[in-house]
């Protein structure tokens, strides 16, 4: 079973996206609500998946998801912005993808994972 | 009464001229007139330097100085009551010229060193002589007195040597120590007078040469039995040219800011035609100062203010800077700040500053004027930054709240549908998937909507990102220079503006192949340009986009320029100055 833990700065969004992914299957370890939480539960609970925010109060996913580029854990960004929003970075980021968070299903997370795999 | 004092400066002269002819063995009549002329020289420029100037002491002073200059010659007298009169009170002159000559241009001795010592200066002449009489028994000649002995009323002690003994520490008081001191006061008051003070000064250093001189021939004639006739000579006569010439300089240098004076008649005609920033300029030219300062009273906001209505600071009123108010009505109307030196010369001062009042308070209407406007420009550039700002708030509420919730509950309902699975009702299964499918869109259209109140993208990637982004979602291929620099966020948002409006009149109306975006930041500028290879033709008066832009730029202190010739394209151009 896939470990899923969930950096978002907006508890309603954690709470949906857990039930979204329980219900499939994930197994959701760890919940954060900023840069620095997030990246010390990725380091502590060592998940198999990371589902990250771009847009966080006190960093931005991007930074993050650079800080755990050494760790096993793959990263997926999501947000409530478009890609156009988030400007080239996207283009050169760590992580695996980006998933427009209203269309975040378990089928999008893993066929990102597969491709990464 | 300057004619009677005229004639008695004449009349004067002539019993100074007779007396030293009739009781001095060695002066020759030639040496005698020289005197007198001397004398005649400080009346003549005395009375002119009255009649110019009759506020300033100046030229009371040297009428003075001629009289006692004059009167010291009636020392040489063999009359018991002329002898003692004039031998006492005759080396006044001598003092009264050092106070001519450190009380200039003024007429008045004001530093409290050069006050101690022309009091010093009128003690010792007065006291050494007396002291001297009394020691005097008329046995023998005095020092100088080479006709023989005169006869005194004063003498009491029976000490003929030592009334010769007090004439050799006179001699070295009066004309060693005190003239010394004189010159270290006059090379002082010359370093340190302001640079318009100094054109005027030369008397000064005339008067200090003559203190050498007159120094160093009293000497020679003190302390020297038999001075060589050529030493003695030439001395006397340098001596003689450089007292003569003291009350002629003094003249000019009072004539010389006369004639400034003359120049303001000019000034009131420069100043009709001058505009307001030239006023200084006019003003420092007519008052032969170059570091002259105007600074216009502001009623309203009671303060000084520049010709460009910004606030200035006045300096105290001081021997460095010299602060002279004028007023209108009895309210303030602007300040002059100059050399300390024009105080010495108030009907200059007074006539220039008439001269000026009406230019000046055109001056400071424009001041008032410009002092709004430029609060004004302020006002609307804060206007736009705390539109600017607001916008970017109710963004960013869009997206941390509304946003936040329709994103969960599109992602709600997909777990309900999952939840559900084949067996669910159908019309519930229906009526999920048009919740999902319905939220999915709301968040889509409120993200729109968000985009059209302020770009996240210039909060979260900066100018370059986004106008990258413009770029990219262009109808037509653009070609992309930017810096990835970032300025403050209401330039940024400017500059993005002048590039999102002009690139969609790229897609609406220029009909183009392609376009091109830069930014760039040239001489603390940031400038952003559009351009395409459309139509032309384009003018910020058909649509109120270009119109807007312009205010926005316009607010941050920057321009638009827009080049459209019709058939050659178009290039917009904003330049907004970043602060560095």
């Amino acid at each position: 079973m896939t470990s899923v833990l969930i950096v978002d700065d907006h508890p309603a969004f954690r709470a949906s996206a857990r039930r979204l992914l329980e219900r499939d299957g994930f197994r959701v370890v760890g919940e954060a609500d900023d840069g620095a939480s997030g990246i010390e539960l990725a380091r502590k609970l060592d998940p198999d998946l990371i589902l990250l925010d771009v847009v966080l109060p006190d960093t931005t996913g991007f930074d993050v998801a650079e800080e755990l580029r050494s760790e096993r854990s793959e990263v997926v960004l999501v947000s409530s912005r478009t890609s156009a929003d988030l400007g080239p970075r996207l283009d050169v980021t760590s992580a695996l993808g980006f998933i427009p968070k209203e269309e975040l299903t378990s089928e999008a997370v893993r066929a990102l994972l597969d491709t990464g795999g | 009464m300057r004619v009677g004092i005229l004639a008695g400066g004449l009349a004067l002269g002539i019993v100074a001229y007779r007396t030293q002819v009739d009781n001095v063995l060695v002066e020759t009549n030639a040496r005698a007139l020289a005197q007198v002329v001397s004398g005649w020289a400080f009346l003549v420029a005395g009375l002119v330097a009255w009649s110019r100037r009759p506020s300033n002491r100046m030229g009371p002073l040297m009428v003075a100085c001629c009289f006692a200059l004059l009167a010291r010659q009636l020392r040489y007298a063999h009359d018991e009551a002329t002898f003692t009169t004039f031998f006492v009170f005759g080396e006044i002159g001598y003092a009264l010229v050092a106070q001519t000559v450190l009380a200039y241009p003024s007429g008045i001795v004001r530093d409290r060193l050069e006050v101690l010592f022309v009091r010093v200066s009128y003690t010792v002449v007065i006291a050494f002589p007396v002291a001297i009489l009394l020691f005097y028994d008329g046995t023998r000649p005095l020092r100088n007195f080479y006709a023989g002995p005169r006869k005194d009323y004063l003498g009491v002690f029976n000490g003929g040597q030592v009334a010769l003994t007090l004439q050799d520490v006179y001699a070295v008081t009066a004309y060693g120590v005190l003239a010394s001191i004189f010159i270290v006061l006059i090379v002082r008051k010359l370093a340190r007078a302001a640079p318009r003070s100094r054109r005027i000064m030369a008397p000064l250093i005339l008067a200090a040469v003559l203190a050498a001189m007159r120094a160093v021939f009293d000497s020679v004639l003190t302390f020297s039995s038999r001075p060589p006739a050529i030493v003695a000579d030439n001395l006397f006569w340098w001596q003689i040219a450089a007292l003569t010439a003291l009350p002629i300089a003094l003249l000019i240098g009072l004539l010389r800011a006369r004639l400034a004076q003359g120049s303001v008649g000019d000034l009131v005609v420069r100043l009709e035609r001058a505009p307001a920033n030239e006023i200084r300029d006019e003003l420092a030219e007519a008052l032969g100062d170059p570091t002259l300062d105007v600074a216009l009273w502001l009623p309203d906001r009671r303060e000084f203010v520049d010709e460009k209505g910004r606030p200035v600071a006045l300096p105290e009123d001081g021997p460095e800077r010299a602060v002279t108010k004028l007023e209108h009505e009895g309210e303030p109307l602007a300040a002059l700040v100059h050399d300390p030196g024009l105080r010495e010369e108030p009907e200059v001062l007074a006539g220039a500053t008439a001269a000026a009042r009406l230019a000046l308070e055109n001056a400071r209407l424009q001041a008032e004027l410009l002092a709004q406007l430029a609060k004004v420009k302020e006002s609307r550039s804060r206007l736009v930054a705390a539109a600017d700002e607001e916008r970017r708030r109710i963004e960013r509420n869009l997206h941390d709240g509304l946003q936040q919730r329709l994103v969960a509950i599109a992602l709600d309902a997909r777990s309900a549908q999952r939840r559900l699975g084949r067996d669910a009702d159908p019309e519930v299964a229906r009526v999920l998937d048009g919740l999902a499918d319905e939220t999915q869109i709301a968040v889509r259209e409120l993200r729109e909507l968000a985009h059209g109140i302020h770009p996240a993208i210039l909060t979260e990637g900066g100018l370059a990102a986004a106008l990258a982004s413009l770029a990219s979602r262009a109808p037509v291929p653009v070609r992309l220079h930017t810096i990835n620099e970032r300025f403050a966020a209401e330039i940024e948002a400017a500059a993005y503006f002048v590039a999102a409006e002009a690139l969609t009149n790229v897609a609406k109306h220029a009909q183009a192949n392609g376009a091109t975006l830069s930014a760039r930041h040239e001489n603390s500028t940031l400038m952003v340009e559009v351009g395409d290879d459309g139509v032309g033709g384009a003018s910020p008066d058909r649509g109120s986009g270009l119109r807007g832009l312009i205010d926005r730029v316009e607010a941050h202190g920057g321009r638009v320029r827009i080049e459209s010739e019709p058939g050659e394209g178009t290039r917009v151009i904003g330049e907004i100055p970043c602060g560095s």
